[in-house]
């Protein structure tokens, strides 16, 4: 009788710690501040500039000063590209595409994904705004993506990004989220203005076989590091 | 695409002409003050522009456009003297009383040519709505002294039968593209052709400006519209990284608990009886 209650607390202690043990030890899908707090949040050392291109509204009197220019057409030159990504915490390191927008109104990626995109329309990472660079987690024929590892970033993992002439800029993460592909917080992910941001992002959560995607993706945001 | 007549303001000495922009209304009530550039298009007559009696621009050259002008909105009255005039009294070459900036407008005023060749002033309210992710907004306005044109890109008719003085409007992909100005209907080209860069997330304007003896010509100006975020972020196709639910070996363990727990508690039941 006795052997039969110890079997039946053992057996329950099983039954509820096996669940509750994986459920507190599986690596936690957020870290740090929200997204959206983390991209609006002005950095300690840039303060962030006002939106807009109007200045302050000058008393009537008085014109303001007027600067002109040769309005023939000129060719704008081709922003330079950062060239390189790289995650030592996590042993990433991609090479980055200037990417666009897909016909269907998404981000494009490049295919490989062992490569990461830049979203050559958003600002270059360091500029004021939010640089996003985003990539495929998998593929059916090539495995997993160089930015796999994304979900396992950690607050005050470093990020570093090479520019087109070689030169660096490290940034610091302060938010991993998980997030409903429905919800993404794309006018904030893909601000244009405000202080200076990296946006990192791949795909994350569950997989849905009927969509042959996933659920959700992982934003990860990163500040300048001074 | 659309199409937009402006109010030709024709040549003329201190006539009085009340202007409504149109305000936009994305940007309406936004502030108090209206942007204003100034685009000067009429060939080879260098000149000073006066506002409100008050020297605004001072040897302004054809072919040259002022930044925007952050101005308070209200009625502006524009007139354009000769360059080499001591100040803003006297008959002007060009003038346009009251014209109303309205607070949030973004506008630009040119000083141009009409069909017949006669000096005019045009204000132009600029388009600075949101346009998709990716894509630009071009306007070609038709400036000069010209009849009606044919706008290509890239070889193909985007505008077709253009007036001086109106305007058309599409948006394109962002980028450069090689555009020329034809004679309507006509593979005579005008001017051009000329790369141009349309900017993504603003409206690259276009003037067509000039005369036959004088030559035509293309002048830009890019005036920063609403851009747009990708709709989303696509980024994997074969559920390789997906969050599983509880291992298989765990579940098995949670089981095997579940049962010898059952059994245990049933045998311990039935001991009891």
């Amino acid at each position: 009788m006795r052997s039969s209650v110890v079997v039946l607390v053992l057996g329950l202690a099983l039954a509820i710690g096996t669940p509750v043990t994986w459920a507190l030890t599986r690596p936690d899908a957020t870290a740090g501040t929200t997204v959206e707090q983390a991209i609006d949040a002005p950095s300690p050392s840039a303060a962030p500039s006002p939106t807009g291109t109007v200045p302050p509204a000058a008393p009537a009197p008085g014109l303001p000063p007027v600067t002109t220019r040769d309005a023939a057409p000129t060719v704008a030159s081709p922003v330079p590209a950062p060239v390189r990504l790289s995650l030592p915490a996590q042993g990433v390191t991609a090479p980055l595409d200037a990417v666009g927008v897909s016909p269907d109104g998404q981000m494009e990626l490049p295919e490989d994904v062992d490569r990461v995109g830049w979203y050559r329309f958003g600002p270059v990472p360091g500029d004021e705004g939010s640089a996003v660079l985003a990539g495929h987690v998998d593929d059916r024929e090539q495995g997993l993506g160089a930015l796999a590892p994304l979900r396992t970033t950690e607050v005050g993992d470093v990020v570093v990004v090479t520019g087109a002439t070689g030169a660096e800029t490290r940034w610091q993460v302060v938010s991993r989220e998980l997030i409903t592909k429905q919800v993404l917080p794309l006018d904030s992910i893909f601000d244009r203005e405000g202080p200076p941001r990296l946006v990192l992002i791949t795909c994350g959560g569950p997989f849905i076989p009927e969509l042959r995607s996933y659920r959700d993706n992982v934003v990860v945001v990163a500040e300048p590091l001074p | 695409m659309n199409k937009t007549r402006p109010i030709a303001l024709t040549a003329g000495a201190a006539g009085a002409f009340a202007l409504l922009f149109g305000a936009t209304p994305a940007l309406a009530d936004s502030h108090t003050n209206a942007t204003l550039s100034v685009l000067h298009a009429v060939p080879e007559l260098p000149v000073d522009v006066y506002a409100n009696g008050e020297r605004l621009i001072d040897d302004f050259q054809p072919g040259t456009l002022t930044d925007p002008l952050s101005l308070p909105a209200g009625a502006y009255d524009l007139a354009l003297f000769p360059a080499d005039a001591a100040d803003g009294s006297g008959e002007p070459l060009l003038s346009a009383m009251g014209v109303e900036l309205p607070a949030g407008a973004d506008a630009t005023v040119a000083a141009h040519l009409t069909e017949a060749g006669e000096p005019a002033l045009t204000p132009f309210v600029n388009d600075t709505s949101e346009v998709a992710a990716g894509e630009g907004r071009l306007t070609v306005r038709h400036v000069a002294a010209a009849p009606a044109v044919d706008v290509r890109a890239g070889g193909e008719v985007v505008i077709d039968g253009l007036t001086n003085p109106n305007e058309e409007s599409l948006t394109v992909p962002a980028g450069t593209v090689s555009a020329d100005v034809v004679l309507a209907g006509t593979d005579t080209v005008a001017i051009g052709p000329a790369d141009l860069s349309l900017t993504e997330g603003a409206t690259t304007i276009v003037y067509a400006w000039g005369s036959g003896d004088a030559g035509y010509e293309l002048a830009t100006q890019t005036v920063q519209a609403g851009a747009s975020a990708p709709t989303g972020v696509p980024g994997g196709s074969a559920g390789l990284a997906a969050d599983e639910g509880m291992p298989a070996p765990l579940v098995g363990l949670t089981l095997a608990g579940l049962a010898g727990a059952a059994f245990a508690g049933r045998k311990y039941a039935t001991s009891r009886v």
